[in-house]
């Protein structure tokens, strides 16, 4: 039992790593624009089938097609806050933005629907079933490969926030955003960039939920209530703490599941309840979670 | 001297209040401004439409000979007019050298340089390194005018830079103003504090409901009743054994 239980710790570890690859986007993007993008999770299944598209019939390598897929969905991001969210001001800007995200899922979803049908789809390459023994566990390469990569990504998004002159900007912005603009911030340029950047991480995530589960057109919607929970749970606009509550809410999940996967979908909200009535900010976040 | 900056018959409306009627005023190159009024006469409002913050129903702001009326507040900024609130909104969780750097328009070299040069000269240097948030009130007010400075503006508008500081800070802003002012920047204030004002200012304009009641040098100003009924109050009036009787510039 005790191996088993060290097993699904591990497990646990590294699918986190796959979750935190979807989520920081959508922290990001909270934490900038204060808005709940919730065409996110079908953002992640785009990025899984342009990951396929890719790898399918170019043959490109799932990780080497990630400096295509990054940058055709910061392209997109930006597209979508330029067209749909730029407009959207004043004091139901919020609220606004979670309808309009909804519509950009339903016409992604729909378009992908055309293209590809209900039929299920799944990444393939020679790491993406193999393993590595390792002091007795069995790790899966494409897991552990993700893992580094979430860590790389979330290292990179400090480092643009804290190291660069955009970042100091975007954090600015964040804080104050009358006050940015006073002092020379295109702020509108600043939202453009940044919620291209929550959607280009996207990719990296989609490309890893292809690689490790069967997707089809419908499949985002399942990923979005457990992205917001993943968020909401680090501290809405955290991104070490997305990383870190992916971590935990698939650890745990992964624990229950040894003695009864259908509870661990269940165990994996209540520990979002729980955590909450004792820290109502998440775990890194600095101030209590707002009713969205 | 030339007006640097111009209001032109500018009105701003909020539903059926007329925060600004009609309203002008100019800031000659190289001069210290005074904008004075009762709370609600404008003043703020008639910042905000400089900056592009607010926009104008009507008339025209120029820098120099250039219309930025109802330009974005951004690109007023890079034009050459920075501004700092009556209220300090600095930038809490950056470090005091990060809000400088988030104003800078230079390179990472000469900005930090620039920015370091900037604290030195209002004198909170050695915070550098702190988080914004934990400076004092009157520190903040520092950062702000220092923030706002680091960019090189021609035209740098104050609102209320002597509220709620202690004496000391009061007199060192004041020092610093001289000194830019010296260096050739102008200034527009917007000041309940009169002594400061008036110790200060090369021109004072009196703002009441929205429009100009007067606008002239500071011993004029001071003497006008018009003014010290809407404004100055008895103090002012009562140290004043003829107050009146000299002639002030009708806007």
């Amino acid at each position: 039992m005790a191996r088993q239980i060290y097993q699904a710790i591990v497990d646990g570890i590294l699918v986190g790593g796959v979750y935190a690859l979807m989520a920081v986007g959508l922290t990001l993007i909270f934490g900038v624009l204060d808005i709940i993008n919730i065409a996110q999770g079908v953002l992640v299944i785009l990025g899984a089938y342009l990951s396929y598209e890719l790898s399918v019939r170019i043959h490109l390598d799932l990780f080497l097609g990630l400096l295509v897929t990054v940058t055709a969905m910061f392209v997109i991001g930006v597209v979508i806050q330029w067209a749909f969210i730029r407009r959207l001001r004043g004091r139901e800007r919020t609220s606004m933005t979670l309808l309009v995200t909804y519509a950009v899922a339903l016409i992604i979803e729909g378009v992908l629907y055309e293209i590809y049908g209900p039929n299920p789809k799944q990444l393939n390459a020679s790491y993406v079933q193999s393993s590595v023994h390792v002091l007795g566990f069995y790790l899966s390469y494409i897991y552990l490969y993700g893992f580094v990569l979430a860590l790389a990504l979330v290292v990179a998004i400090y480092a643009l926030l804290y190291r660069t002159r955009f970042g100091r900007s975007v954090r600015a912005t964040m804080q104050d955003e009358t006050a940015a603009r006073l002092i020379g911030i295109d702020v509108n340029r600043v939202a453009a960039v940044t919620f291209g950047v929550g959607v280009a991480v996207t990719a990296a995530g989609g490309m890893m939920f292809g690689a490790t589960n069967a997707f089809n057109p419908n499949s985002g919607y399942d990923l979005i209530s457990r992205l917001l929970a993943i968020i909401i749970l680090g501290g809405l606009g955290s991104i070490g703490g997305a990383l870190v509550a992916s971590v935990f809410m698939l650890t745990l999940e992964s624990l229950v599941t040894i003695w009864s996967p259908e509870w661990a979908i269940v165990v994996f909200y209540a520990a979002l309840v729980v955590v909450l009535v004792i820290r109502p900010a998440g775990f890194f976040g600095r101030q209590p979670v707002r009713a969205q | 001297m030339t007006a640097l900056l111009r209001t032109e018959g500018v009105r701003k409306a909020y539903g059926g209040v007329h925060a600004l009627d009609s309203c002008t005023v100019e800031v000659e190159e190289g001069s210290v401004a005074g904008l004075i009024g009762p709370n609600g006469s404008g003043k703020t409002t008639l910042f905000n439409v400089i900056t592009g913050y607010a926009k104008a129903d009507e008339g025209h702001v120029y820098l120099g000979d250039r219309p930025i009326t109802n330009v974005a507040p951004d690109r007023v900024f890079a034009l050459g007019i920075g501004r700092t609130f009556q209220l300090t909104r600095i930038f809490a969780s950056l470090t005091v050298l990060e809000n400088m750097l988030v104003a800078s328009p230079n390179g990472r070299a000469a900005a930090r340089r620039r920015a370091m040069e900037q604290l030195e000269f209002v004198g909170i240097a050695g915070h550098h390194a702190a988080l914004a948030g934990t400076l004092s009130y009157g520190q903040r007010k520092l950062l702000e005018l220092a923030y706002v400075l680091v960019a090189d503006p021609a035209v740098i508008l104050l609102d209320e830079p002597a509220g709620g500081v202690n004496l000391s800070l009061v007199n060192t802003i004041a020092d610093r103003i001289r000194e830019l002012n010296a260096s050739g920047k102008t200034f527009l204030i917007v000041e309940h504090n009169m002594e400061f004002v008036m110790g200060l200012c090369d021109r004072v304009t009196v703002l009441d409901s929205g429009a100009v009641v007067a606008a002239g040098p500071p011993a004029i100003i001071r003497t006008d009743r018009r003014v010290l009924n809407a404004y100055l109050g008895e103090d002012l009036a009562e140290d004043d054994p003829h107050p009146g009787q000299q002639s002030v510039e009708q806007p």
